[in-house]
């Protein structure tokens, strides 16, 4: 298990070097000169020279590069150069709001997609697989934007029971931040249950189909008995690939969400460092998004090990 | 009696009948063998007694255990009789058990879910024979082999001691000599146990050899039954005689080995890499094939026998140079057989593989399919005469090319194949296990097949088949391969009859036999 | 053979949108360029049978060119996907276990770890938004899932005995996996674009949501979103038409493809 880890561990890292020179790249290709691109048509030459000594845009790339991911290794993730403050602080002010939503849309959607998916393998064929299938086929069609500002429509505007955006930050306490999470977690999370509880439904459906449920049968487990010792832990395996998966959807799709609600997270930040040609930011952001994404691929693999006695010997 | 009595049974699946009024009795501690052909409906015998048979069965008649009617029992009384008096065991080992549990939580599960058994999990897992110094209970399936592991479905079954062991081809996935280890196995339980067994088999032998009564089943139905000596010396049906006439028939050959050789394989060696044992550094590599040296002759039959696992498959690629090799050398006439191999010497050398269904590809019609060797030689003006002729041979009919592939039956893919290899007019055949999934009569035809072909075209055939009775009943001489090595050679009757190598020795003993004298006098 | 009734629906439902983006070449209700401040945030009615947005434009009609810009948007990214990652996928399997199959499938890894939203990000960034940097992303992205897809299924056929059969004839790896391996995961590709043409028209959607995707005056179906949402409290239709043309188109290609995986692959129905 141990050299399972360690393996693991070397492809994480490998991943993170060539993601970081994937991104570091695409950064070097913006046309004409960081510093001039960042300061736009209207710079004069002395501020565009003095902006090129402070990004160290006087280094060779290959400096560049070594600094920037050093630096990253070490917490500094650059000064923006529109906010004037380290981007490492800039970054762990919005966390604590995109996480939080990432994480909190997890568990509901896990949450609901399980039952879901067991209720509809156990009663395949009949009326409530039918509905889950076309329920889930409707949910999977929706974007999760749209189903926000229905979210907002209905439960802010019309009923006032959330607030339809805007976010009061933890210091009042755990109760008014989740409040305003709750519509955009809602938005994110129903589309994916309906994947997942697809991908569940037809997991266990495939497990209930295998030898070892036939034993299990023979040694006089009840069906039920069998869905619940067997099948179900054989059907996590598929299930935790996708939820992997979901994790960088949810990620992407909490950018994208944190605009309709207006919430101070990483997506706002990203596009004000767009639309402000702040580069650093860009760049430091992304970086960290892959790095979410790469981490949470290795932990779904150790995850794997530790359901399947099979992997851990690779 | 506290035996199983089954009267009348009669199961349909969707409106399709597929057993007729089934009826048979078992004493307690008796061994009853049901044989078959696939589709003969054993296994669903045996599943309509456990209560599983798949959605849309509907069952009718009796089933008497003891003094209930199995038949009759709702789902819950049902799971109380499954595992504690009725067990069973499946064919396919690899597979019957949880890969995610330790096998002794799953022996231990049979035991819980009924409140207990007189003995412990890892009582019983010593008692189907597995030293719990080398194979305990807090193994992992996929650690275990396939003998081993149909050996912890035996402790399953028997875990509560029932009073019917249900044995549904319980060693047709198994090597010869752990099928012998498993058969054994099961007489000593039910003799120790006082359990009746109902053995369910497709292998005359197997049952010859523990069976007290035997049932022959066709179509959903049992056509004989009795005492295993008596029908096995009366075989008063015509169905019995005729699988018995298959599964001992020998093809006349015309036997005319040149000496002159198609094939020379000298030293051969082919090593993988072995396990990881670090992030860089590997185990030794492994020998699937250690220093392999052998020949086949003009007109020669030549066997290869050996368990799974013992590099026979490796060599089969090599010998069609699919495969680089690590040392030594495979010739063809003379020609070096070295990938890329040049198409004229891969145009001597053409082969038959074992499965029937996924040999073809399934979009192309036949004629195409039996043409495509024809691409080591450029199509000829006439290539579908030839192909024509090459069905004709393998009896089909010319317009058969016209056809998909699953128009036909197993046995006729296996004639495809065949005609697919001659159709070039190769000098060496290889014959990758190509009658090992067929059942025993389409087996002796396209064993009769083959001798015509030999004599025919001259063929010279490579026999690879973990079956010694079809290499008997063919070849001129058998190659024994055991860990990548050929431990013994010779002519195939002095081999199998009087074996040298240990090994051999166990493999010749370990096969199930029909005793000699219930076969020969075939009473009119 | 008959068809499964929700590739009939599947057919239905985005047949109806691609109907209306290619009849929105030559003619829609209204004119999309025609401001006209008289006529705005109009309710639906008959004469603006979807009512009209806060420029007095028609959103019937701006919904039909939309359909154009989204339709063009997954097609040609799931067309790059598709070019790109079937041959690097069959290549993989052809070579299993080699250096070249290990670098094809870390490659894939790799732009797994970028969602095709941290793309778009970085290519808007560098070089502005538009809507080929939306079809950049989508197709990047969806290239390792073909390549995933194609050499999972290519992998199984290359141990059946008719490749084998085939590579004893002589073929070559290449001509193995023209001849027999692609025609026989032909469907499974087919079935596999048609859930990425679905996900390509949402991806687009969010994109131009965004502002990273189409950018005005090309309508599209996310920027009508953006533009309805400051307005959703008064006007509400200007957010529930488009996101209706939406979720209908996706809907109908996921119902199609999952008639087409049943009316393809009959073991598949049988199985279930």
């Amino acid at each position: 298990m141990a050299r399972f880890i360690a393996s693991r561990l070397v492809s994480l890292i490998l991943s993170l070097v060539v993601a970081s020179v994937a991104i570091f790249v695409v950064i070097e290709l913006v046309p004409g000169d960081p510093a001039g691109f960042m300061l736009g048509l209207n710079a004069t030459p002395e501020a565009i020279a003095a902006l090129r000594a402070e990004m160290g845009l006087t280094d060779g790339p290959l400096a560049r590069y070594l600094t920037w991911t050093g630096g990253m290794l070490t917490g500094d993730f650059g000064t923006s150069y529109t906010y004037k403050v380290p981007v490492a602080d800039l970054v762990a002010a919005r966390l604590w709001v995109s996480l939080p939503l990432t994480a909190y849309a997890l568990a509901l959607s896990t949450l609901i997609a399980v039952p879901v998916g067991l209720l509809a393998a156990s009663r395949r064929g009949r009326p409530a697989d039918f509905a889950v299938m076309g329920a889930t086929q409707l949910g999977i069609a929706v974007p999760n934007f749209w189903f926000a500002m229905l979210l907002v429509l209905v439960f802010a505007i019309t009923w006032r029971v959330f607030p339809s955006g805007g976010f009061p930050g933890w210091e009042d306490g755990l109760w008014p931040g989740l409040r305003a999470l709750t519509l955009p977690a809602v938005a994110l999370a129903l589309p994916q249950a309906s994947i997942l509880a697809r991908v569940m439904r037809s997991a266990l459906i495939e497990t209930l189909g295998q030898d070892y449920i036939r034993t299990a049968r023979a040694k006089g487990l009840s069906q039920g008995q069998s869905v619940r010792r067997h099948a179900l832990r054989n059907a996590l395996i598929p299930v935790m690939t996708i939820l992997g998966l979901q994790f960088s959807f949810l990620l992407a799709g909490a950018i994208i969400i944190e605009n309709v609600f207006f919430l101070p997270g990483l997506g706002r930040l990203i596009f004000q460092g767009i639309t402000q040609r702040d580069l650093i930011v860009v760049e430091s952001v992304v970086m960290l998004l892959v790095f979410a994404v790469i981490l949470v691929t290795f932990l779904v693999d150790v995850a794997y090990a530790l359901v399947d006695p099979r992997l851990r010997r690779a | 009696m506290s035996g199983l009595d089954v009267g009348g049974l009669s199961v349909t699946i969707h409106g399709t009948a597929v057993l007729t009024d089934v009826s048979f009795k078992m004493a307690p501690g008796e061994i009853l063998g049901l044989v078959g052909e696939s589709g003969s409906g054993k296994s669903m015998t045996a599943l309509a007694l456990m209560g599983l048979l798949p959605r849309g069965a509907e069952v009718d008649g009796r089933a008497v255990l003891g003094k209930t009617d199995l038949l009759s029992l709702d789902e819950r009384a049902m799971c109380r009789v499954r595992g504690r008096e009725i067990g069973m065991i499946f064919q396919e080992p690899m597979t019957a058990l949880n890969p995610l549990q330790t096998i002794g939580a799953q022996v231990a599960e049979a035991l819980a879910i009924h409140g207990g058994g007189a003995r412990g999990a890892g009582e019983l897992l010593a008692r189907v024979g597995l030293d719990p110094d080398r194979i305990g209970p807090g193994r992992y399936p996929h650690e275990l082999s396939g003998g081993q592991r149909q050996r912890v479905a035996i402790a399953i079954a028997i875990a509560l001691s029932p009073r019917l062991l249900v044995a549904d081809e319980p060693t047709t996935a198994l090597d010869v000599t752990s099928q012998a280890e498993i058969l054994d196995l099961l007489c000593d339980l039910v003799r120790d146990e006082g359990m009746g067994l109902l053995l369910i088999t497709h292998d005359l032998a197997v049952v010859a050899g523990i069976a007290d009564r035997v049932a022959v089943m066709q179509e959903g139905r049992i056509v004989e039954a009795g005492a295993t000596e008596a029908v096995f010396r009366t075989r008063s049906h015509p169905y019995t005689r005729a699988l018995f006439a298959a599964s001992s028939h020998v093809p006349k050959r015309i036997a005319a080995p040149s000496g002159v050789p198609v094939l020379t394989v000298d030293g051969v060696r082919r090593h993988y890499p072995g396990p990881r044992k670090g992030l860089l550094r590997r185990g030794a590599p492994v020998r699937a094939v250690d220093g392999v040296s052998l020949g086949v002759g003009r007109g020669e039959s030549v066997g290869l026998v050996g368990e799974s696992g013992c590099g026979k498959s490796t060599l089969t690629r090599a010998i069609l140079g699919l495969d680089a090799l690590d040392a030594g050398q495979v010739a063809l006439c003379g020609d070096a057989v070295m990938p890329p191999v040049p198409g004229e010497v891969r145009r001597r050398m053409q082969v038959v593989f074992q499965d029937p269904f996924g040999s073809f590809d399934p979009r192309w019609r036949v004629d195409r399919l039996v043409a495509e060797p024809f691409h080591l030689t450029g199509y000829p003006e006439d290539w579908r005469d030839k192909v024509a002729h090459a069905l004709v041979a393998v009896g089909l009919k010319p317009r058969d090319m016209e056809k998909y592939i699953h128009e036909f039956s197993g046995g006729q893919r296996q004639r495809i194949a065949i005609a697919r290899a001659i159709v070039i007019r190769p000098d060496l055949v290889i014959l990758d296990e190509a009658v090992s999934a067929l059942d025993v009569r389409v087996r002796a035809q396209i064993l009769d097949l083959l001798a015509d072909l030999q004599g025919e075209f001259g063929l010279s055939y490579l026999f690879i088949s973990h079956d010694l009775s079809v290499v008997r009943s063919i070849t001129d001489r058998v190659l024994v391969m055991q860990a990548g090595r050929i431990v013994e050679a010779g002519p195939t009757e002095r081999v199998l009859a009087a074996p040298e190598h240990p090994y051999t020795r166990r493999l010749v003993a370990a096969v199930p036999v029909i005793p000699a004298g219930w076969i020969t006098p075939q009473s009119a | 053979m008959r068809w499964p009734l929700s590739l009939i629906v599947g057919l239905a439902l985005s047949g109806v949108f691609a109907a209306a983006a290619l009849v929105s070449f030559v003619w829609t209700p209204w004119p999309v360029e025609g401001i006209s401040v008289a006529s705005r945030l109009q309710t639906p009615s008959l004469s603006h049978w979807l009512g009209t947005d806060h420029l007095g434009r028609d959103i019937l009609s701006m919904i039909m060119v939309g359909a154009r810009t989204s339709i063009a948007v997954a097609v040609v990214a799931v067309g790059v996907g598709m070019v790109l990652g079937v041959p690097l996928g069959l290549l993989a399997a052809a070579v299993r276990g080699s250096w070249l199959d290990d670098l094809v499938m870390r490659g894939n890894d790799l732009i797994f770890a970028f969602p095709s939203l941290v793309i778009a990000i970085l290519i808007t960034a560098v070089f502005g938004p538009s809507a080929v940097n939306a079809i950049l992303a989508i197709g990047i992205f969806n290239t390792p899932v073909f390549a995933r897809v194609t050499r999972g299924a290519a992998l199984s056929l290359w141990t059946l005995d008719y490749v084998r059969a085939a590579r004893v004839a002589g073929k070559g790896r290449a001509r193995i996996s023209a001849e027999h391996v692609l025609p026989n995961i032909a469907n499974l590709l087919i079935v596999q674009g048609t859930i990425q043409f679905s996900l390509g028209i949402l991806a687009e959607a969010a994109l131009s949501y965004v502002g990273l995707g189409a950018q005005p005056p090309l309508p599209s179906w996310g920027r009508m979103l953006a533009d309805s949402q400051t307005m959703i409290s008064f006007a509400p239709h200007l957010a529930v038409f488009p996101g209706l043309a939406i979720v209908l188109t996706v809907l109908g290609l996921n119902l199609m493809g999952d008639g087409l995986r049943d009316l393809l692959d009959p073991r598949l129905r049988r199985a279930r």
